[in-house]
């Protein structure tokens, strides 16, 4: 089971993991940031790098957790552990628009979508062959796939 | 990952290069690439602002506007104008010291070489011909500096009197006429400042006026002010590459783009008592080695100093190379272009490095700044210091000479007047075989040369096999025609690559099917043709069948030449995006809007058949337009 991991420390804030995840999740079927609206609300980036307040930058960037507290209070049964991935998967069809994973996260990770009738999380890029967008695009290595 | 050498360099469209970089056992630019290949977004699309100390502000789906208020499309156009305005100003520098040298050189009655283009610049001005060539020369300097000189709201005097009728009007019309030079480029990066202008509209046509001024005089007037004191252009034969780097010589290798900073050297250089210096040491002599656009212009007018300069050696990017063979004893950098990694090799290679303009300092040279009353001192301390240089280095640094690399006939010292010349002394065959169809129309390939356009030069390199395959003509200036040049393509030989019909006519006349202007400084001269063409048929620019490109454009110059390409009314293909995709507003007035206003129009790809495929439909309509 892979896991994305962060060493804080190495991050520059740059957001290259941001924007390499609304690439790789945009839906007028283009690649590249070149050509990617940076605009739209429904690109919006399942990762946010958050100010430590300190200088440094905080990663965020879901966990898929072992006891995923998005999953456990969701209702709908939209949000569920896959148990071979190990990756906390989202159905949209299922979503209430509940928002009670947005409350349960305790990294704040899943967000409400800008017409809130659905929400955005990290689907580890659908388990693409090449890996998470997000990792590949860091240029400093502050994140990186591990197998736990 | 950046400081190992060895591993792997990024592509050239010039393969034994790429080879010889690869195997060098020291970082060149060619190296880094890989380690530069996670690029910023923000900065790519040209989002991300820092005017201010509440920056950097970027554009995101949950933050619209910079914490000030300012949108994409705002930020956006204060990056590009000040781009804009920065690449401006690198040309008006040049133009300024060309013209003050002329100055000096006609106060003190100087040589002037190229007597027909004082003659036609006379002609051109306005200027007394029955003065003498001296008093000739001054007065055409102190026009330009005049003009140079004006402030923001006093319009140019030369500008009515170098640009086509038409396209004047139609500046006029677009309220685009450009005041003094350095006053527009400062008012340019005024208005881009922090809170000030927030209208993009406004900010894109300043980048307008930036670009008329900068294409008549910084490269237009700079050329010919040039042939003026060193020589015009004239057609001939000439070797390129790495093999014109001779060990037995004394070598500096130019950098630069002021050509005119080096007349009293390269005529030094030729003395009998200089050359005895060099043969004390053990060396045949001195050469220039050409680099960048400054050895391109050398090269242009070489016919006048065959005796000191044998030829181009690259482009911006072919110069680690050109110091990693070892021969090169000293560089003599005035400008531009003149790679930052080069020190590090320099230093290795005991390379002595001079610099004859403060605004190209680098870190490791010696700087003797040009002043013309001081330049008979200056150039004997520069030779004795490369001298020195020499006697220290050869002893212990090894050769790494490319004796095979490049080829020994390119054809070079094309210009607005030899190539004119060379049909006979009027532009009616080339535009008989234009209406003919067998040349299908005109591709200026022209800017820099860059390491991220599919690697060095490769894009240049495809999309230019891609025109001439489609039998149109492609004119080259700029670090473009030093890798089309290396590559081959600017030798007879090379008109099998063309279509059948370009292939006739390339073997008829004895020519390339890409015409080699030389440096960049030269778009102004292809502009020239332009002009002259669209003159003789008697229809305005943008009517022509014709294109121009900056595949592998670099710099902030670049952008200038661009703009001054759309002032012109011309369609002008770039390979990548100026840091504008962040903006759709900019876009559409670049790509689309413009076309109702100058006529020309930005098309932006990377793929070197699509590009061509794009290029070409617009000369096909074009032709469709004259009925032709
Ligand atoms: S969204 Fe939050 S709670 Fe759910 S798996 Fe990711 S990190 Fe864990
Ligand atoms: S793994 Fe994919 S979906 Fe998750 S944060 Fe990274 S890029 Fe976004
Ligand atoms: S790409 Fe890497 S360095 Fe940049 S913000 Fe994301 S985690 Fe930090
Ligand atoms: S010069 Fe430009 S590309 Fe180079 S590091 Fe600075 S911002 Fe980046
Ligand atoms: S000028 Fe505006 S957009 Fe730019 S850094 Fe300052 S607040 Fe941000």
């Amino acid at each position: 089971m892979k896991r994305i991991m962060i060493d804080p420390s190495k991050c520059d804030g740059c957001k290259n993991c941001a924007l390499a995840c609304m690439d790789s999740h945009r839906m007028d079927g283009g690649n590249g940031v070149v050509t990617l609206n940076f605009t739209l609300p429904e690109t919006e980036a399942r990762n946010e790098i958050l100010n430590d307040g300190k200088g440094g930058y905080l990663p965020m960037f879901c966990r898929h957790c072992s006891v995923p507290g998005c999953a456990n209070s969701c209702m709908s049964g939209a949000l569920k552990k896959d148990m071979e991935t190990g990756h906390v998967m989202y159905d949209e069809k299922r979503c209430g628009a509940c928002f009670m994973c947005v409350m349960n996260c305790p990294y704040g990770i899943p967000k409400p979508s800008a017409d809130g009738t659905k929400i955005l999380k990290c689907d580890f890029c659908n388990e693409r062959p090449e890996g998470p967008a997000c990792v590949a695009a860091c240029p400093k290595q502050a994140i990186w796939v591990e197998e736990v | 990952m950046n400081q190992c050498y060895g591993c792997e360099t990024c592509k050239s469209a010039d393969k034994p290069l790429e080879n010889f970089i690869a195997g060098l056992p020291m970082e060149t630019s060619h190296h880094r690439v890989k380690g530069q290949s996670v690029k910023c977004g923000f900065g790519l699309k040209g989002v991300c602002c820092r005017l201010c100390s509440n920056g950097p502000c970027r554009i995101t789906p949950s933050a619209p506007r910079g914490i000030c208020g300012a949108t994409a499309d705002v930020i956006v156009t204060r990056n590009f104008l000040r781009a804009v305005a920065c690449g401006s100003g690198c040309y008006i520098h040049i133009v300024e010291k060309t013209a003050w040298n002329l100055k000096n050189t006609a106060l003190n009655h100087g040589e002037i070489k190229g007597h027909k283009a004082l003659a036609a610049l006379v002609e051109e001005f306005g200027i007394d011909a029955s003065l003498d060539e001296h008093a000739q020369a001054l007065a055409v300097a102190e026009k330009v500096l005049n003009d140079l000189y004006k402030p923001v709201w006093e319009e140019m005097e030369l500008v009515e009197k170098m640009a086509y009728a038409p396209r004047y009007k139609k500046w006029k019309e677009l309220g685009i006429l450009p005041g003094g030079s350095k006053a527009e480029v400062f008012d340019g990066v005024v208005k881009c400042s922090t809170n000030l202008s927030s209208d993009p509209v406004d900010m894109l046509m300043t980048c307008l006026r930036l670009g008329i001024s900068t294409g008549l005089y910084g490269l237009t007037l700079t050329n010919l002010l040039n042939d003026v004191m060193l020589g015009e252009p004239a057609i001939r034969m000439a070797p390129v590459g790495l093999n014109v780097i001779n060990p037995e010589y004394i070598n500096i290798m130019i950098t630069g783009h002021q050509h005119s900073l080096f007349t009293h050297i390269q005529k030094r250089l030729a003395d009998e008592d200089v050359i005895a210096k060099a043969k004390a040491v053990g060396a045949k002599g001195f050469k220039l080695v050409g680099c960048t656009c400054v050895g391109q212009d050398l090269q242009l007018r070489g016919v006048h100093y065959t005796d000191i300069f044998d030829g181009h050696a690259g482009n911006n990017y072919t110069s680690e190379a050109v110091l990693a063979t070892g021969a090169i004893d000293a560089v003599l950098s005035e400008f531009n272009c003149t790679l930052p990694g080069i020190e590090p090799i320099c230093d290795e290679l005991k390379i002595k490095q001079i610099c004859l303009d403060l605004v190209a300092k680098k870190a490791n040279a010696e700087s003797v700044e040009y002043a013309y009353e001081k330049r008979e001192a200056q150039t004997e301390v520069i030779i004795d210091k490369i001298i020195e240089a020499y006697k220290e280095r050869r002893k212990v640094v090894p050769m790494k000479l490319q004796p095979e690399h490049g080829n020994q006939n390119t054809l070079t010292g094309v210009s607005e007047v030899s190539l004119k010349e060379f049909l006979g002394g009027q532009w009616k065959p080339l535009i008989d075989l234009i209406v003919s169809g067998k040349i299908k129309g005109v591709a200026g390939v022209v800017g820099c040369s860059n390491l991220t356009a599919g690697g060095h030069d490769v894009l240049t390199v495809e999309l230019t096999k891609e025109l001439i395959k489609r039998d149109i003509i492609v004119l080259s200036a700029g670090c473009s025609s030093g890798g089309l040049e290396n590559c081959g393509l600017m030798t007879p030989e090379a008109a099998e690559l063309a279509g059948d019909s370009l292939k006739e006519v390339c073997k008829t006349l004895g020519i390339a099917p890409v015409l080699n202007f030389g440096p960049c400084l030269a778009i102004g001269r292809l502009e020239m043709v332009a002009t002259a063409l669209a003159k003789e048929i008697g229809i305005d620019i943008p009517q022509l069948p014709l294109v121009l490109s900056a595949p592998q454009w670099l710099e902030e110059q670049a952008l200038a030449d661009g703009c001054f390409g759309l002032a012109l009314g011309l369609p002008l293909h770039l390979g990548q995006q100026p840091f504008i995709a962040g903006s759709e507003l900019v876009v559409n007035v670049l790509t689309e809007g413009l076309k109702e206003m100058t006529g020309g129009q930005v098309l932006v790809e990377i793929d070197p058949v699509k590009a061509a495929d794009q290029m070409e439909e617009i000369i096909l309509e074009r032709r469709k337009g004259l009925n032709i």
